[in-house]
């Protein structure tokens, strides 16, 4: 093969600047950024980055499945989001989707319990454009409702292709027996009876959005090849006239659980045992230990590097996929282990194992030793995440949706530096009791339909 | 030591270091093919505080020999996730937890390509670097890291794939149908009976006969000290020196006529996959032309093409609708591609997600129709323009992270071509809708279609599909006129497939 001459390198030197680590471990978020708000409410969020050329825009909405406290209206956080990319006053979809692809867009979004984030990565040059649009969906959308009911479609599709999946199932049950009554209960994608119900809720889709796409719940953030006058010049051109709204969700407390909680799934084709096992955990804070406190213990006890991973994964070899969830949420949230079991008689084996775990760390003190090197993992993980502008932004939107700015990276992780063995045993012991506890069992039908079986026929 | 390009940028090292490092340089990237000691290598040094490592070996799944299918791919994961001759994989995973890594390396197997990546903090790179080099230079190939693999290679292939994921698994079995006695014709990761066979001493014998300087390629980028070149030359020039396996993969004799294979397996919907070899590669001067059609048509995960707007938007078929000229595996997990996926041999494909059972033969009916469409008509001057514009511009969205411009710049080597976004630049603005239309009229036509379809009720389709009858569909809201004419169509479109040609597969027997 030819030698060749690669010309990235001029480019690549004038790339992103070197942080000392010093400095990061006082601030774990080290780029420069602006906050400035809007009189009705709309919050936008700037961080200029050293990478050339590409902005990426995160519109950041603070409504999710969490917001949907009406029976039957499950999903709808997630169809709206649909429906945002299906016309507005100023643009029909066809025009939206010829802006963006003369940008060379990447474009898409997303919805998750707490917030629906909308997101383009494009060039600088043409800022000025998707901004306009990106205004006129959120001030004016508009559709009718015949395309309300093709896209509800679009909906069940997603959910059909995600069915596929026993883990899908695993979650969906999982939530809906850990929460009784908060909107948590339910999954983003929603129940499958309101998912086909979603056609006729056409009125109730307007309602969503007049409730909650409205500037007080909304930040724009913006990060890459651009700086603070032009993004705040650019968005109180075209979101200024954004009316600020009036609806606040209720959002019921889950009230306190007071019995240990088992659900058992008997999936239909063949697959391995899926275990998760599941305490009521406390909500995020940048200011309370206590989820600081047990997000340090996630990876110490669950995570690669655990005593129980290396023992059931690597050495016992019953397992062959174990990892700990617990995402930083609005309200309490729960603490999972997810295991796959390789053999349906090591179930009730692997589960103890996990209980045991748990229990363990209500007593156990672990090492200083330990929880140092647990913040030196989460600074450099987080660190080595931030390798572009939109990986920067992406980083930063689910902080933005629990408190409108990234000062709270660097609080929490202020936070974490502050916590004690002793502050994660004594917080182990408040969560990890039984009445807090879901366990959720799916595994094949018959024992004798096992996956590891099915193929030597 | 090869000749390399020496960079301006590149000044400061050599006059730094005591010895010009050995490692093949160019203007931030370069290879080195000169004499058979030399260890070619992309280098993108900058002052990013993060290193990112690709440490390709030009080896892969195709190389796997016959009745060993999956050793190229477990003697990368024996690399990978287990242990070394001095620690066990769980003391490589304590090593590298401070440094924010769940694992000590990541690694991808393809056809023809197999790659290590790593990355670090500079703050860890001598430690980070010791453990990498340990585990791709003296592995310990241990009994139990050996037993774990290879249960998970199996119950990937077994569970992941045939029964979790009925998208990825038709995507997969489409290349295994189209590629069938060829080197390509399995799946990654083996078959699950070879894998079954499969010894210590298979992973054993593949390291040493394929793990060479010769297939090596080194891709460094960020801000790594100067001198770190010459020690990973010093270092990975311990390893064997091989003969570069530059072997010929010949495009696939796939038969003439369609065939429509369905899988089998108790699911809730009908996914769709379409394909068949083309011969151009990135390396072909008509792979642009071909890049603006692929996207034109269905560009991934994105609202902003043909088949998405028809399918998807206009009659609410299902959650989306694509078309590749590479092979893009995980699509359901990623927005942009992994590099490191080279191959010399590609095929077109278009990427139906799953539609409701009812619809099936309808969407069958519609995704011919519009593959026709195409074939027959070629692209518009506008959407020609557009796309092109698109195309120019996202190369830099590809390419938007250090990891990923260095995964680039190894293809770009592997296919003889320049940095990719000012390849795909000056080839897009030189492009004429004459020669993308030219491109669709030569590779584009195929009497050689091979579909799988992944449903429950395989009966059924494939009666729907011998008989022919009409497959009307029906919507929930009123359409355009447009699209109910277009319906009438693709109601009674003729699916032209002999009946021999129509085969039912259970799940089981995929992959095996």
């Amino acid at each position: 093969m030819k030698t060749k001459l690669l010309s990235l390198s001029l480019l690549l030197l004038c790339l992103p600047l070197s942080v000392p680590a010093q400095q990061q471990e006082r601030r774990l978020f080290p780029y420069n950024y602006t906050v400035d708000d809007l009189p009705n409410g709309l919050r936008l969020v700037t961080i200029p980055t050293d990478y050339p050329n590409l902005v990426a825009l995160y519109i950041v909405v603070q409504t999710g499945s969490r917001n949907e406290v009406e029976p039957g209206k499950s999903g709808y956080a997630h169809f709206f989001e649909h429906m945002m990319f299906r016309g507005s006053e100023n643009y029909t979809p066809t025009q939206r989707d010829a802006i963006l692809k003369r940008a060379g867009a990447e474009a898409n979004a997303y919805t998750t319990s707490d917030r629906t984030v909308y997101h383009e990565v494009f060039s600088k040059e043409d800022l000025d454009e998707v901004m306009k649009l990106e205004a006129d969906r959120f001030l004016r959308l508009k559709y009718g409702q015949d395309v309300f009911k093709t896209e509800s479609l679009a909906v069940l599709g997603e959910y059909n292709k995600n069915s596929a999946s026993p883990f899908s199932k695993l979650y969906e049950v999982l939530r809906g027996t850990a929460y009784k009554k908060h909107t948590y209960a339910h999954t983003t994608m929603g129940f499958i009876e309101d998912i086909k119900d979603m056609p006729n809720q056409y009125d109730y889709s307007l309602e969503f959005y007049r409730r909650f796409y409205r500037p007080e719940y909304t930040t724009v953030v913006l990060v890459g090849d651009v700086n603070r006058q032009r993004a705040l010049d650019l968005t109180k051109q075209y979101f200024s006239e954004w009316k600020r709204g009036d609806y606040v969700a209720s959002i019921p407390t889950e009230p306190r659980q007071t019995e240990a909680r088992t659900a058992q799934i008997d999936w239909a084709s063949p697959t391995l045992p899926h275990l998760a096992v599941a305490f009521r955990g406390p909500a995020y804070s940048d200011d309370k230990k206590d989820k600081a406190a047990l997000d340090l213990l996630a990876p110490i006890a669950f995570g690669p590097n655990s005593e129980l991973y290396q023992r059931l994964v690597l050495r016992e070899q019953k397992v062959d996929a174990l990892y700990p969830s617990f995402g930083n949420q609005i309200d309490p949230e729960l603490f999972t282990v997810y295991a796959r079991v390789k053999d349906p008689k090591d179930v009730d084996y692997v589960r103890q194992q996990i209980l045991d775990t748990f229990k363990r760390f209500t007593t156990e003190t672990i090492d200083q030793a330990k929880l140092d090197a647990t913040r030196s993992r989460l600074r450099y993980g987080f660190a080595l995440g931030m390798n572009s502008s939109e990986a920067i932004a992406a980083a930063v939107a689910p902080y933005i949706a629990l408190r409108r700015t990234p000062d709270t990276i660097n609080k929490l992780f202020n936070l974490y530096e502050q916590i004690t063995p002793q502050d994660i045993r004594a917080t182990a012991s408040q969560y990890f009791t039984e009445n807090n506890r879901t366990i959720v069992t799916l595994m094949t039908k018959a024992g004798d339909k096992g996956a590891n079986k099915e193929a030597k026929n | 030591m090869s000749k390399g390009i020496i960079s301006t940028v590149l000044i400061f090292t050599l006059l730094l270091s005591a010895a010009l490092p050995a490692l093949a340089q160019g203007g931030g990237a370069a290879n080195g093919a000169g004499s058979a000691n030399s260890i070619a290598s992309v280098l993108q040094p900058n002052s990013a505080p993060l290193v990112n490592f690709r440490i390709q070996f030009m080896t892969g799944s195709a190389f796997d020999p016959p009745g060993k299918e999956g050793v190229a791919s477990l003697t990368a994961a024996m690399l990978a996730q287990g242990g070394t001759r001095a620690q066990t994989y769980e003391q490589l995973v304590t090593a590298v937890y401070p440094m924010g890594l769940s694992a000590p390396l990541g690694w991808q197997v393809d056809k023809e390509m197999t790659v290590f990546t790593g990355a670090s903090h500079v703050d860890n790179l001598d430690r980070y670097y010791g453990l990498m080099r340990e585990m791709l230079l003296d592995p310990g190939f241990r009994t139990e890291d050996f037993n774990r693999l290879r249960d998970d290679a199996i119950n990937f292939l077994k569970v992941s794939l045939r029964q979790s994921n009925d998208e990825e698994l038709g995507k997969e079995y489409l290349y295994n149908l189209i590629y069938a006695g060829h080197p390509y014709a399995h799946h990654n990761m083996g078959r699950v009976s070879s894998l079954e066979k499969l010894t210590i001493d298979d992973v054993r014998d593949f390291y040493r006969s394929h793990y060479t300087r010769a297939n090596l390629v080194i891709g460094l980028a960020g801000g790594y000290p100067a001198a770190f070149t010459k020690r990973m030359e010093t270092d990975f020039g311990k390893l064997p020196s091989g003969k570069a396996e530059r072997r010929r993969f010949e495009a696939p004799k796939v038969d003439a006529g369609t065939r429509i294979e369905i899988i089998q397996r108790d699911t809730l919907s009908t996914a769709f996959s379409l394909g068949f070899p083309i011969e151009v590669t990135r390396a072909h001067k008509d792979w642009p032309a071909l890049a603006v059609v692929a996207s034109y048509l269905g560009q991934h995960r994105s609202s902003n093409s043909y088949l998405y707007q028809r399918l998807r938007e206009a009659r609410g078929l299902n959650y989306g609708d694509y078309a590749y000229i590479e092979y893009f595996p995980r699509g359901m997990f990623q927005f942009t591609p992994d590099p490191n996926l080279g191959r010399q041999q590609q095929i077109f494909q278009i990427w139906i997600r799953p539609v409701e059972p009812q619809n099936g033969m309808f969407t069958l009916r519609a995704m011919l129709y519009e593959y026709d469409r195409l074939a027959r008509e070629g692209m518009s001057k506008e959407a020609f323009e557009a796309t092109r514009e698109f195309l120019s511009k996202y190369s830099n969205i590809l390419t938007q992270t250090q990891d990923a411009r260095l995964g680039y710049a190894m293809d770009s080597r592997y296919y003889g071509i320049q940095d990719f976004n000012t390849y795909m630049r000056e080839q897009l603005a030189k492009l004429t809708l004459e020669d993308v239309n030219r491109a669709v009229q030569r590779y584009l036509k195929s009497d050689r279609m091979r579909i799988v379809v992944v449903t429950k009720d395989a009966e059924g389709l494939r009666n729907a599909i011998l008989k022919g009858e009409r497959s009307p569909i029906t919507y929930n809201s009123p359409k355009p006129k447009e699209i109910m004419d277009e319906d009438k169509v693709i109601e009674s479109y003729r699916v032209n497939v002999k009946p021999e040609s129509v085969v039912i597969l259970p799940v089981a027997r995929v992959f095996e």
